[in-house]
């Protein structure tokens, strides 16, 4: 019995056993910084960088929860998960004079609703998820509106992410409603409108919706900035358009959890993410923009003024930001099976 | 206690505490959890209720599981039709020739199913090897629609598992006595009734492995419906996956699972009566 319990701690504690020298321990999705930017780290500041990843907010959500202390001491949520958890007391309040370099982030990405004067989380990459269109087929400029999706000459040919926010997101703005919507009966609505859709969807898929559109098998459809931006690379004709009800905007922040074990290095690596030169190695390495002003001037001439990545501040603001619908998560999720199961 | 025991005993033992650490300990709490509580600012509430199971009972989680036993029950039915005349060949044809067949049949389970998977896509995408070839031998002049349609999640599916199919045939048939076909073509049967009379039901305990092995796993692997069909209809994986995922719903992600295993363990007691009334009607049969 002994044994078994020794072969417990050996599998189950393997943080805090070894915790010696100067270190900080980050927590990220996967390839989603650049592995020179931490050797860097350690070489300027002498901390070294315990590094883990996750692969989806919820299971990152999850293990946080579980860890009451000597947890990881930086964390990069996305957008309304920063809100979750700072609701529920799981993250460390920043402390901005630490951030010297928060100076350089792009100020319209600041102060969103998910995070009032940024007092939980600094913006790292951001991007946003509008509509695409293959351009050999259909005319860009005729594409205007979300509702262009539900267009009968589209049939057969759309794309819609398998996701059940964004999806919801879109039919919601469609309707004139906020894509991050509570009331049952509007979510209903949304629901209705939807069903009008699904014969025309020959594909969901949120991993890579570039695929699709560069197989040739959908024309139109949702798609995030970041992937036409790569798609372009191989065919310049998959166009982004932001339509006027306004795209789904998403923000990957860097946070400190509450379970962290040294608060002073967590800043310093937070404030170091943010000098322009390493934002810069960081957003090249990853491929979706970078929430640094100044790292996105350093970008060549393309990249920087591809609007599919760095929209301009009227599509911006049209645009909204996703927020935690709490409960109403379950009402989603039952029209959704409902949807699927037609 | 000799050293040969000791031996023994870790030989048993270490493989004993592996699986009870990481498949028996998981499992019950995915058991504990499917009795517990949703709590939306954390995991779980540890208030005991059968809540989640009377939630299973829904039209839509029965549309879902209808979804995924049509699924495998098709995957197995035209595995089987693929697989037996293939095994059957196989158990007839010089040796050297079927070792190679059965290496060849082995190979692609060197490389990862998911990759395999996505060379399906490659395939048969509309500017994909397939359709091109078609359109430059004149062939069709529209690509054809085979990506994202219930034929391609057919195709991967009984590709991925129809070797789960050949073995347990090619086992069984070889097994076969030919002494018995040829009487029974000595006494005058037809090759149907050969077929039918002899050879089917005596080779009915390969068909049974073969299908519980390929149904079974036809019944959780969503991702090629959901990578060769565009993830169109929800089947129970997805399902699951989304309780954990999306919504945070813990206890019916488990309560489904646990109704996925019970569905799993029903079929595995099922194949093993059926086989042993066939092997008893076989000593019926010999007397």
């Amino acid at each position: 019995m002994k044994k078994v319990l020794v072969l417990f701690l050996v599998f189950f504690l393997p943080l805090g056993a070894f915790a010696a020298g100067k270190e900080v321990y980050v927590f990220n999705w996967s390839q989603y910084i650049d592995p020179e930017v931490l050797e860097l780290f350690q070489k300027e500041t002498g901390i070294a960088v315990k590094y883990s990843t996750f692969e989806s907010n919820e299971a990152m959500f999850a293990k946080l929860k579980i860890l009451k202390k000597d947890g990881y001491d930086v964390a990069f949520p996305s957008t309304y998960f920063v809100e979750r958890m700072s609701r529920l007391g799981m993250l460390k309040p920043l402390d901005h004079s630490k951030l010297p370099n928060m100076k350089n982030l792009n100020q319209d990405l600041l102060n969103k609703p998910y995070d009032p004067n940024n007092a939980y989380s600094i913006p790292y990459l951001w991007g946003s998820s509008a509509i695409g269109v293959n351009a050999k087929v259909v005319d860009p400029a005729s594409i205007t509106s979300w509702d262009d999706l539900w267009n009968p000459a589209y049939k057969g040919k759309v794309l819609l992410m398998d996701d059940v926010r964004d999806v919801f997101a879109m039919s919601l703005r469609s309707l004139g409603y906020s894509g991050n919507e509570t009331d049952p009966a509007r979510i209903k609505e949304a629901y209705e409108k939807l069903l009008k859709l699904i014969p025309s969807v020959k594909v969901f898929n949120s991993d890579s919706p570039k695929q699709p559109f560069l197989n040739n098998e959908v024309v139109i459809g949702q798609i995030w900035g970041g992937e036409v931006y790569q798609a372009n690379e191989e065919n310049p004709d998959i166009k982004y358009v932001y339509p006027k009800e306004g795209a789904t905007f998403w923000v990957d922040s860097m946070v400190i959890p509450a379970s962290a074990r040294n608060i002073d290095y967590a800043h310093a690596f937070i404030d170091f993410m943010c000098r322009p030169d390493i934002a810069k190695i960081n957003c090249e390495y990853v491929g979706y923009a970078t929430a640094n002003a100044k790292a996105q001037e350093m970008l060549d001439e393309r990249t920087r003024n591809h609007k599919a990545a760095y929209p301009d501040k009227a599509d911006l603001d049209r645009g909204e930001f996703q927020t935690d619908v709490g409960d109403a998560i379950m009402i989603y999720e039952k029209y959704w099976e409902m949807l699927k199961t037609q | 206690m000799t050293r040969g025991s000791r031996f023994r005993n870790f030989a048993i033992g270490s493989p004993m505490v592996w699986i009870a650490v990481f498949v028996v300990v998981p499992y019950l709490i995915v058991v504990l959890f499917s009795f517990l509580t949703r709590n939306p600012e954390g995991i779980v509430t540890w208030i005991l209720t059968l809540e989640n199971y009377r939630e299973l009972f829904s039209p839509v989680f029965l549309k879902v599981c209808m979804n995924s036993l049509v699924l495998a029950l098709g995957t197995t039915v035209l595995t089987l039709l693929l697989a037996y005349p293939f095994a059957f060949i196989l158990t007839r044809i010089d040796e050297n020739i079927r070792r190679f067949l059965l290496v060849l049949m082995i190979i692609p389970f060197w490389t990862s199913s998911l990759i395999r998977t996505y060379a399906l896509i490659i395939l048969f995408k509309a500017n994909g090897l397939l359709n091109t070839f078609l359109l430059s031998m004149g062939l069709i002049s529209e690509p054809l629609s085979i990506l994202y349609t219930e034929t391609a999640v057919f195709i991967g599916l009984v590709y991925t598992l129809l070797p789960f199919m050949i073995l347990p045939l090619y086992a069984s048939l070889l097994k076969l006595d030919r002494r018995l076909m040829e009487a029974a073509r000595d006494l005058g049967a037809t090759s149907r009734h050969v077929f039918f009379h002899i050879v089917l039901p005596l080779t009915l305990p390969g068909i049974i492995a073969g299908s519980t092995m390929v149904f079974l796993p036809a019944l959780g692997l969503f991702y090629i419906p959901d990578l060769l069909g565009g993830a169109r209809s929800m089947l129970i994986g997805n399902f699951i996956k989304n309780q954990f995922l999306t919504t945070g719903n813990w206890p019916l992600g488990s309560a489904a699972s646990v109704m996925l295993t019970l569905l799993m363990v029903m079929l595995l007691i099922w194949f093993f009566i059926s086989t042993r009334r066939v092997h008893s009607g076989d000593m019926e049969a010999v007397r």
